[in-house]
């Protein structure tokens, strides 16, 4: 083997003989790296294709605007509007020494606070925008804008924010927006909602979110891996909600918040709930509840303290006192009570009964308001002067079966059926329901009490209004309807749904005529209890009424004044006008306002004045239009 | 010395330099990518070019100086680099959890080693016939050669280079003649040492490395996260690639280190299946073209010399395709011609110089 030449020694051609082995060996390796090239880029390709693509692609949502609700003559409640804000990008910022005093400068912040805010972030969170603030004023923004140049690294941009144009106008009828709880997206009903997703949580944004919310857009970016925006590939716009137009009106809505507004400066706004109610077909012409709260105050985001302070106000703002507030009806009660005598036949117009002022029941006293006593009265007085010892007797010889028949058939102790979230049925006791809920037998002098709308009767303001209603059109008890139309985001007509009938009251037209005449003496006669209520030029019916709160002893023989706020009685007043005609029912509570003509009364009154002053304006230039129109047809 | 024999320029390997320039060529055009600036050319761009340069003049002298003349600088030329290699242990600062940079972190001495240790094993195995070594006492010598470095670089801490040197070394046990038996027992005692290796002597981010490949997604932040994205980066490249500079992985910053370790990735990705197949077959190519020069040198020092050429670009190769295609663990092993790095280069291109100067001097005498 060993050949003589020295350079082609045996150990040459052992290496001769390898070379091939070791190329096969390298050639071996290649293969298998052309197969593993072959199964990552051709087999598996489409899958890592997607995964690269999930690496740098980020949909940034895009919120939609919320739509717009409007009063019944298309006017703004609620809209969206655009909210500057302005953000910083920790890594852009080239001389944080000079942006951050000019930027503070321009934002009225002080430096060393954004400077805390803003941190030492490091790594890929340097690339995050860190917002320093979320609605700014367009002075503010165009001082910022302006000075852009020589802020690097903040940016400016605009966000939808929800705007409620009348502050507190309203609040409870349109509610409030806030972020999607953990609960309500492991619902059905929020199915497609995500976390953080900004949804309608009291009142219409509630009831109505489904219309509201638009549609989201988003945003397709390039990120680099710091998560730096590098690039975008495409935008869907967002589609803004669509409206929801509501029966109330604007002008009324105002006059019955103003209405409780204290009658002298530096005094606290009167607490209670309105309902102004047309009788025809039961459009919520206004719906007022006391405290409200400003829905602003939610749409950016509620803070923790204003939260608390809402929620654990003694007086309970968030709460809807004139759907779920539920009071004794008082003296209001009476004029149910004179219909069910007079349908039921205990009583007929003409009987006079005698009130010396008081009456006697198994023993016990019950006083009648005036101390010297009525004297005869009939129907028609006794409502008028509110005498209690007649319509003791009437509920007496009804009984409090009977009696809570015709309150039943007058919708109270039911739901209306308001869409809106939260109403309380209130109370009409029977009997039955005693024993029930107590296990002891009705006693007759809580017969007595019930028959002047006291002891263990609750209603709502939405009740008595939609009651006093049906006294009012002549026995159709309508329900409550607060939605004119909903449209959506192109204006086409969604839901309209129309005046829809409750019931009719078991009471005859005549003896609803009866009532209605009474009423009508309780505001305009001598006598009567609701002069307060009276507008010029207007034949204004309705009842008072008075709510103890606590028993007669606390406050027997005292001046109003020297009862203690919580102590003193609600007010009550109903009414509706014109007398004989009606058109319009509203119904008014003052928590703790003593005496219902005085206190509620005013608030009933203004809101009526309003709705007759705008129908005289409103019917003016009806007639001027009609005759352009004919000179029109004349000049032809 | 100097003296250029006029056969060895009409023998000149036009192939071998095509080859050559080709590779670096691509590794330039794939490093521009992947350095990736807007505006020209980036500093590692920069610089590597400088190499580049570097690395030519070099070249070009270790291509016209008569190899046979080297076998005299071996055992100097080997006292040298172990002794630079003792002297970064010394006063080289600790960098990324090695101790392998002299001159402010502008040169590994580990790289200049390969030279000297093919141009040492060379002369050895010249004196020592491979054909003659056919026990397994006879690779004492040999492999104290081979172990004196691996060592050194061991207690660098530089795990990546000690193993490539090992290899490069281990390229030689391909021509002995020691039989199976003997190969059977040395098995035995690698699998022992290794199994002693993994429990007493590394780190645990390096077993970590190692469970890696076998699942990528258990530890997906850390070696794991690079594993997945240089598959993500190389499967997303399909059959022709997203496009030169165009590559998300690479130009979204998503791959790390991708113009060193994971250079070859970004070529994946922008070139596709093709792109990457012609690249790993222009490299197969230059190595069996190698052994082919090899087989044709007139003596068996030249033989030799281009042997060990071969395994210095063949083992750094494997390691890195192999640990870029998810089938090794991420070792710090750069490709050459195409991962940036000077030390690298101008080695590599010193070697592909020698490997030059054996095939023209193939009919010399």
């Amino acid at each position: 083997m060993i050949g003589p030449d020295q350079r082609l020694g045996g150990g040459e051609s052992l290496i001769h003989g390898r070379i091939p082995w070791i190329a096969a060996f390298i050639l071996l390796v290649f293969a298998v790296f052309f197969a593993r090239l072959f199964q990552l880029q051709v087999i598996q390709t489409d899958d890592l294709r997607l995964r690269s693509v999930r690496n740098s692609v980020r949909t940034l949502p895009i919120e939609a605007p919320r739509g717009d609700i409007l009063d019944r003559d298309g006017r703004i409640l609620a809209t969206t509007r655009p909210a500057f804000g302005v953000q910083l990008i920790p890594n852009d910022v080239r001389h944080p020494e000079t942006v951050l005093p000019v930027l503070a400068q321009l934002l009225d912040r002080d430096p060393d606070q954004l400077r805390e805010e803003i941190g030492t972030p490091h790594g890929r969170l340097r690339f995050q925008p860190i917002r320093l603030a979320g609605d700014l004023s367009f002075d503010s923004l165009t001082r910022v804008e302006s000075h852009l140049y020589a802020l690097s690294g903040v940016v400016t941009d605009v966000r939808p924010r929800r705007h409620y144009v009348g502050g507190e106008l309203a609040s409870h009828v349109l509610g409030f927006i806030g972020e999607v709880s953990g609960s309500q997206l492991s619902s059905s009903r929020y199915a497609d909602y995500r976390q953080g997703d900004v949804i309608g949580q009291a009142g219409v944004e509630q009831l109505e979110e489904e219309a509201l919310r638009g549609l989201a857009g988003g945003r397709n970016q390039i990120v680099d891996v710091a998560g730096r925006v590098v690039g975008v590939i495409d935008e869907i716009a967002p589609v803004r909600g669509g409206s929801v137009q509501l029966t109330l009106d604007l002008d009324l809505q105002q006059a019955a918040e103003d209405a409780f507004l204290p009658d002298v400066l530096g005094e606290r706004t009167r607490i209670g709930a309105a309902v102004a109610l047309d009788v025809h077909t039961g459009d919520v012409l206004a719906l007022v509840s006391k405290p409200s709260f400003d829905p602003n105050s939610f749409a950016g985001g509620i803070d923790a303290e204003t939260w608390k302070q809402l929620t654990t106000d003694r007086w309970k703002p968030i709460q809807n006192r004139a759907i779920s507030g539920q009071y004794p009806p008082g003296s209001t009660y009476k004029a149910l009570v004179a219909a069910a005598g007079l349908a039921d036949g205990v009583i007929d117009p003409e009987r006079r009964i005698f009130c010396p002022g008081y009456t006697r029941v198994n023993g016990r006293t019950y006083r009648c308001w005036k101390r010297g006593g009525h004297g005869s009265v009939d129907l028609h007085k006794a409502l008028v002067e509110s005498c209690d010892v007649y319509f003791y007797e009437v509920g007496k010889e009804l009984g409090v079966d009977r009696l809570a028949f015709f309150a039943n058939g007058f919708n109270l102790g039911r739901l209306t059926g308001i869409r809106l979230p939260q109403e309380m049925p209130g109370l009409v006791p029977t009997r039955a329901w005693k024993e029930r809920r107590f296990h002891e037998p009705w006693v007759p002098g809580e017969t007595i009490s019930a028959s002047i709308g006291q002891g263990f009767n609750l209603t709502t303001p939405l009740q008595l209004a939609v009651a006093y209603g049906a006294i009012a059109n002549g026995g159709t008890l309508m329900r409550p309807r607060l939605l004119l139309r909903v449209a959506d985001s192109e204006g086409r007509l969604v839901d309209g749904p129309p005046p829809e009938v409750l019931g009719t009251v078991p009471v005859s037209r005549e003896h609803l005529a009866l009532v209605r005449s009474a009423l009508e003496g309780v505001v305009n006669e001598l006598h009567g209890t609701g002069a307060r209520a009276r507008v010029p030029g207007v034949r204004v019916a309705g009842k008072t009424g008075t709510a103890q709160v606590v028993g007669l002893k606390h406050t027997e023989g005292l001046d109003e004044d020297e009862i203690a706020f919580e102590h003193r009685d609600h007010a009550w007043f109903v009414g509706f006008a014109p007398a004989n005609a009606p058109e319009i029912v509203v119904a008014a509570v003052v928590e703790h306002g003593g005496h219902g003509g005085s206190a509620a009364g005013p608030i009933v009154q203004k809101v009526l004045a309003r709705y007759f002053e705008k129908r005289a304006v409103q019917q003016v230039p009806s007639q001027v239009a009609m005759r352009d129109f004919e000179v029109d047809l004349a000049a032809h | 010395m100097l003296r250029i024999d006029r056969r060895s320029i009409q023998n000149f390997d036009w192939t071998l330099l095509a080859l050559i320039t080709a590779l670096l060529a691509a590794g330039l055009v794939n490093l521009y990518s992947a350095t990736g600036s807007n505006d020209g050319f980036s500093g590692e761009m920069r610089r590597q070019l400088m190499s580049l340069a570097l690395g030519g003049a070099l070249a070009f002298f270790f291509a016209v100086v008569d190899y046979r003349h080297f076998e005299r600088f071996a055992l100097p030329a080997f006292c040298v680099a172990l002794s630079l290699i003792a002297i970064t242990l010394i006063v080289a600062p600790l960098t990324r959890g090695s101790q392998s940079w002299l001159f402010g972190g502008r040169v590994q001495p580990a790289e200049l080693a390969k030279v000297a240790l093919v141009l040492t094993l060379a002369r050895y195995f010249q004196r020592h016939p491979p054909g003659e070594t056919t026990r397994l006492r006879d690779l004492l010598w040999p492999g104290a050669i081979v172990a004196l470095p691996v060592g050194l670089i061991v207690a660098q801490r530089d795990m990546g280079v000690a193993l490539l040197t090992l290899l490069i070394g281990a390229t030689y046990l391909f021509l002995v003649r020691i039989p199976f038996r003997a190969w059977l027992g040395v098995a035995v005692l690698a699998v022992a040492a290794l199994a002693a290796l993994w429990t007493f002597a590394l780190a645990p981010y390096q077993k970590e490395r190692i469970l890696a490949v076998v699942d990528p997604g258990r530890d997906p932040l850390a070696s794991g996260y690079q594993v997945t994205q240089s598959r993500i980066a190389i499967g997303s490249g399909g059959l022709l690639g997203t496009g030169y500079r165009d590559g998300t992985q690479n130009q979204l910053r998503f791959l790390p280190t991708r113009h060193t370790d994971f250079a070859f990735s970004v070529l994946a990705e922008e070139w596709g299946f093709v792109g990457s197949c012609v690249t790993l077959g222009l490299y197969a190519t230059l190595l069996v073209w190698g052994l082919v020069v090899a087989r044709s040198s007139k003596d068996e020092f030249g033989a030799l010399l281009a042997i060990g050429v071969v395994g210095c670009l063949f083992w750094p190769a494997v390691l890195n395709v192999a640990m870029v295609l998810g089938l090794a663990p991420v070792i710090g092993v750069p490709l050459p011609m195409f991962s940036y790095g000077g030390s690298a280069l101008v080695v590599t291109m010193a070697l592909l110089g020698l490997l030059m100067n054996v095939s023209m001097r193939r009919y010399v005498f």
